[in-house]
């Protein structure tokens, strides 16, 4: 392969000299150049090297298809691995480099593996690395871990940069009428025939430039030109760069905008990127057709490619890709190729394997009846040993020197984005290639795609499918347009002859490797896709399903369609995951919930943690305290004096209308219905199955106006299933729900001072001592700034506490006067830690132990569920199962050794028991100022009456040693309950 | 576009919600009285705005309705039986991205066609940003976004990070 560029040809800007580098050497091409382009240019002929047998490897194709030149781009921490040289528009201070090489592609000792090629079988590792025999033999075991590690360094393709991506990626939603894919002359067609007919049309092109097949042919460049006018003028939005890899559901399509890719100097604010969802009433997929190889021995060396491609580096990029070149072809499409490369100075022969073909093009040598059969060079090709058919055998037909082999095995339309919404292509003899089925979605294949290969016929079928599209009844050109029918042939090989011809070069599967499955059984499609690796990965069957599946067809004595064909998936060709990712990544994988008195905690010391989606304060330490000494200065803290929690994440409805309270005192197990105005009550909710879902106070402000509290992380749950039902189950109450959640700015204010803390803060009017609001009560109040709020003598901590709620954005005001107070008493602020701490003691539960296998009764709550009244999940909660007297029930824990600590999670086991599951489990640990030593919550089989006396072990087997503790009432503070009532 | 700012975005501060409801039986009359009470001489359809002199009356559900006024607005009184109203305006914050490329810029988080056929003038729609239910008013070429307030942060840096690109 002596390719050179020749003056005066290509569409590339030869007033914009362009450097680049490749593997550390400064070279140059031009802008409109692709990498491959510009390689070929500069007359590199070794660019990649193969997956296994690291076999040097050239430019083979012209496009996305390519199986060869495969390189590593960019650098430190922006390196892409696995880019493909053809699609790589070529840009100054471009950096590549050859990969799966060492010390580079040119020179690679890794070959040394192909000496051993006859031994690297498809599946040669599933059978040789199944363990150290003799005494792992048959068992993949320890050793296989070794082996892989190997295995995984000598075979592959680039290395990812281990550094985090420093570039950004946006997504974005996109909707038409018509989306065309494929700027080709038939998408062009088809675009301008929808946009003419008022439709709202988007055409998108993988390529920076519009015209497909145009670009590479000068003598149409006017009709280009005016075509993409027209589109242009006709309204259709256009977008280059951008390749549309996947067709999902309901007309939705994938596509990958590259944004940067191409430019020397993005922007910081640019994405590189764009991730499109695009939504489209009917898509035409003008997809173009892949022009395939022919498996014969050495078919992979550089100097080998298809023949289009060398028209499209001859007249697009101006590169004249050989000197003396010969064309093998079966078909009528290598003609053309053929007379542009004689035209531009090579001398052409081309070897027709059919008795008549086209007619000689002028300064083109014409044998027919004769193809190659093996490819002769080292590192590059220098000549061509021909083969002819003798009967249904192959023999030797004499050499032939060239610097450049041409091959034409015929042509696969790109079907693969209709495969993926289940088009099954349709295998089509006298063309020998698949086709796509009409589609039961509005999707309509047109050109090459549709198997029309002469350019008049493509620009009809664009315009047929964009009707067909609009819903206008029209007929579809045929398949075909070739003058003289194609003579199918897939791999050329003496008889027997053991060859290294590759099926899909990108993953070194031979002919050899398809025989090889068919005789181990692999003979089904999808079996023979695993276990050769044949089209895998970011091939996805361009290159070689067809040859592979015809190989199978023939070993098993069928035809091609009895064979079928895999179904290929998305992404048609590899996108980066920092696309997919977008902008939800770090600390925006997640949306984050901030309460109204996020930035007044964060001012006052909080550490905050993640509760959910909400960052909630954790604890508030003072200089030098841990968070075990904050938290437990904060629990001794409200129980001595008075604490203030930031509590607005708790979930908040708004429960409205005339049949309000008889909707609750259906989903409550406990009776709502006499709730009074002013009054709070404690309620706990079930499911359909009787296991309990969630609890909260709710709070009647007037006649039919409630507000439910809920748990923070079951907030969206209850307000989901609150719809459900009334929307479902009681259309016929009258009874709006609504999220008020973010409305309100809360703060629970718990301790003995915790009346005189709010009290100085309310306006003289408000009255909240214990008789105007006993336990439970609520009441409107008037903060001292005029701020109206709500308050409920309700009691988490166990100590006289209340919550106060004012609108959102007057929390940080609240806050500042409610803290003023609260620290002159030597009050504190606490957060999660001191609350759990707090809630233990008492033996309250929240989500740990609401963990959705817990009953009502398991929850030591039973007393709450209303024998005079029905309510959802009554009737399952009932079950003999449910009812078991030996269920595992709310209890209480201490360490045996009170000096001891013990985990969460643990299991509870009989002493010197453990087994299995155990006896029970621990959900939650503290230590307890109030009691002085460790505390616990957890269940156990019966409740704590049957434990009580009997020694317990706490067992954390992967964490700690066992712990004896003892099982008592989860009442561990207080029980009767005076605190909190006084 | 020169020195033509690309896209802007504003918090709207001085506004209030009221959710006002209807039963299903009393859609029309809940609707007569929220379009007296906004200005307009009929509440509008599903997915549709009017705008009158105390507000404008957004229908953001089947059966409800966002009355948006000024801030001294005071909360309607609305019989049981016929509906219920809600004060919702410290629930929301409320932001207006406007520019030749707020579409743009909001399409690249919402879901929806925010054509100019699709999603007119006026035109109100529910949708989601990462995963977070929203509300979207087009007022003229600005579209105003309600944000749920405590994810509204969040989503504002999100959008904010991607209007970089539009300076």
């Amino acid at each position: 392969m002596t390719a050179r560029r020749i003056p005066n040809s290509g569409r590339i800007d030869r007033s914009k000299p362009v450097t680049f580098d490749w593997d550390g050497k400064p070279l140059q091409g031009f802008e409109g150049d692709t990498l491959a382009s510009a390689l070929m240019a500069n007359g590199q002929t070794v660019i990649g090297r193969s997956f296994k047998y690291h076999r040097p490897r050239g430019i083979m194709s012209a496009g996305v298809e390519e199986s060869g030149a495969i390189v590593s781009v960019g650098a430190g921490n922006r390196v892409e691995p696995n880019v493909k040289t053809t699609s790589q528009e070529l840009h100054e201070g471009l950096v590549a480099k050859g990969q799966n090489a060492w010390p580079n592609v040119r020179f690679d000792l890794g070959a040394i593996t192909g000496l051993f090629g006859r031994f690297f079988v498809a599946g040669f590792y599933y059978k040789t690395f199944m363990g150290l025999p003799p005494f792992e033999t048959g068992r993949g075991t320890g050793i296989w871990m070794k082996y892989e590690a190997i295995i995984r360094k000598a075979a592959g393709m680039g290395r990812a940069s281990r550094e985090a991506d420093p570039d950004r990626y946006d997504h974005m939603h996109g909707f038409c009428d018509v989306l065309v894919v494929g700027a080709g002359p038939a998408g062009l067609q088809a675009a301008l025939t929808a946009a003419k007919a008022g439709k709202d049309v988007l055409l998108v092109e993988q390529d920076f430039e519009l015209g497909g097949d145009y670009l590479a042919d000068p003598k149409s460049e006017m009709e280009r030109t005016e075509l993409v006018a027209d589109v242009i003028g006709a309204g259709v939005r256009v977008m280059t760069r951008t390749t549309a890899f996947g067709l999902y559901d309901d007309g939705a399509a994938g596509l990958v905008e590259r944004v940067t890719d191409h430019l020397p100097n993005a922007t910081d604010t640019q994405p590189r990127q764009i991730f499109w969802t695009v939504r489209a009433g009917a898509t035409v997929l003008a997809t173009g057709a892949l022009e395939r190889s022919i498996a014969f021995d050495g078919n992979d060396l550089p100097g080998v490619m298809t023949a289009q491609a060398a028209k499209i580096y001859l007249n697009r990029f101006g590169v004249l890709p050989g000197e003396n070149i010969v064309i093998a072809t079966n078909n009528d499409s290598a003609y053309d190729p053929a007379a542009a490369l004689a035209a531009a100075g090579a001398q052409v022969t081309i070897l027709d394997l059919r008795d008549v073909g086209p007619k000689a093009p002028s300064g083109v040598k014409v044998i027919r009846n004769r193809t190659v059969l093996s490819a002769v060079g080292r590192k590059k090709i220098s000549g061509i040993q021909m083969a002819k058919l003798a009967g249904d055998d192959w023999q030797g037909a004499g050499r032939l020197d060239c610097d450049l082999l041409l091959v034409s095995g015929g042509w696969s339309p790109v079907v693969n984005l209709a495969s993926h919404r289940n088009v099954i292509p349709q295998w089509n003899a006298e063309q020998a290639c698949f086709l796509p089925h009409q589609s039961n979605e509005p999707i309509f294949c047109a050109g090459a795609a549709n198997g029309n290969w002469t350019r008049d016929d493509c620009r009809a079928s664009g315009e047929t499918a964009a009707k067909l599209a609009m819903g206008v009844e029209a007929e579809m050109p045929l398949a075909g347009g070739w003058d003289t029918p194609i003579q199918p042939v897939y791999e050329v090989r003496l008889p027997n002859a053991k060859i290294k011809g590759f099926v899909d070069p990108q993953h070194d599967v031979t002919g050899d490797d398809v025989r090889l499955a068919h005789q181990e059984g692999f003979v089904s499609v999808e079996h023979l896709k695993r276990y050769t690796t044949l089209g895998m990965a970011t091939d996805q069957g361009k290159m070689g399903n067809v040859i592979g599946l015809a190989l199978m067809a023939e070993a098993l004595g069928c035809e091609v369609p009895a064979v079928g064909t895999t179904r290929f998936r998305p992404p048609y060709t590899p996108v980066a995951i920092g696309a997919f990712s977008g902008r939800n990544t770090g600390s925006h994988f997640k949306p984050l919930r901030r309460t109204p008195l996020h930035d007044w905690n964060l001012a006052h010391g909080a550490t905050m943690t993640d509760a959910g989606l909400w960052h909630r304060p954790w604890y508030f330490a003072k200089d030098g305290e841990t968070i075990d000494d904050a938290y437990i200065r904060e629990t001794a803290t409200v129980r001595e004096t008075v604490g203030i929690c930031d509590v607005s994440s708790l979930g908040k409805i708004s429960i409205q209308g005339p049949d309000a309270a008889e909707f609750l005192n259906r989903i409550y197990t406990n009776g709502f219905a006499k709730l009074a105005v002013g009054r709070a009550r404690y309620g706990i909710m079930l499911r359909d199955d009787g296991m309990v879902m969630d609890d909260g106070t709710t709070w009647r402000l007037a006649e039919e106006n409630f507000l439910m509290t809920t748990t923070t992380t079951g907030a969206a749950k209850v307000m989901v299933w609150l719809e459900e039902l009334l929307q479902t189950r009681w259309s016929d109450l009258k009874v709006h729900v609504t999220s008020v959640s973010d409305a309100w700015a809360s703060v629970s204010v718990a301790g003995p001072l915790s009346r005189d803390v709010i009290a100085a803060c309310l306006s003289e009017r408000d009255d909240i001592s214990n008789d105007a609001l006993p336990f439970m009560g609520v009441a409107q109040v008037t903060l001292k700034d005029g701020t109206s709020g709500l308050i409920a003598r309700i009691s988490f901590s166990g100590e006289r506490a209340f919550e106060l709620y004012v609108p959102a954005g007057a929390g940080p005001a609240m806050m500042d006067a409610l803290w003023a107070q609260a620290k002159a008493v030597g009050g504190c602020l606490y957060g999660l830690e001191a609350l759990g701490a707090l809630r233990i003691e008492k033996g309250h539960v929240t989500g740990a132990e609401l963990d959705g296998r817990v009953t009502i009764n398991d929850a030591g709550l039973g007393k709450m569920a209303s024998t005079k009244k029905a309510f959802v999940g009554d009737a399952l909660r009932k079950r003999p199962e449910l009812m078991r007297p030996d269920r595992a029930k709310l209890v209480g824990i201490f360490p045996k050794d009170r000096s001891q600590t013990f985990n969460g999670g643990s299991l509870l086991c009989a002493e010197n028991s453990i087994n299995g599951h155990g006896e029970g489990w621990i959900t939650a640990c503290a230590y307890s100022p109030a009691l002085g030593h460790w505390i616990g919550l957890g269940f156990i089989e019966g409740g704590h009456e049957p434990w009580v006396g009997q020694s317990v072990t706490a067992a954390d087997p992967t964490r700690a040693d066992p712990v004896t503790v003892e099982i008592v009432s989860p009442h561990m503070f207080d029980p009767d309950g005076g605190r909190m009532h006084g | 576009m020169g020195d033509v700012m690309q896209v802007t975005i504003d918090e709207v501060t001085d506004f209030t919600i009221f959710q006002i409801a209807c039963w299903p039986d009393t859609l029309g009359k809940m609707g007569s009285e929220a379009a007296m009470m906004t200005g307009v001489d009929a509440a509008p359809l599903p997915g549709q705005s009017a705008t009158g002199e105390h507000g404008a009356l957004l229908r953001i559900e089947p059966l409800k309705w966002w009355l948006v006024c000024a801030s001294n607005a005071q909360l309607p009184d609305i019989d049981g039986e016929l509906g219920a109203v809600l004060d919702l305006t410290a629930s929301r914050i409320r932001l207006r991205v406007a520019g030749p490329r707020a579409a743009d810029l909001l399409n690249r988080f919402l879901p929806i066609n925010l054509s100019d056929q699709a999603f007119p003038d006026g035109a109100v729609g529910s949708t989601g940003f990462h995963h977070v239910g929203v509300t979207l008013w087009r007022q003229g070429n600005a579209f105003d976004l309600f944000l749920p307030r405590s994810f509204a942060a969040s989503l504002i840096e999100l959008l904010e990070a991607s209007a970089e690109q539009f300076r």
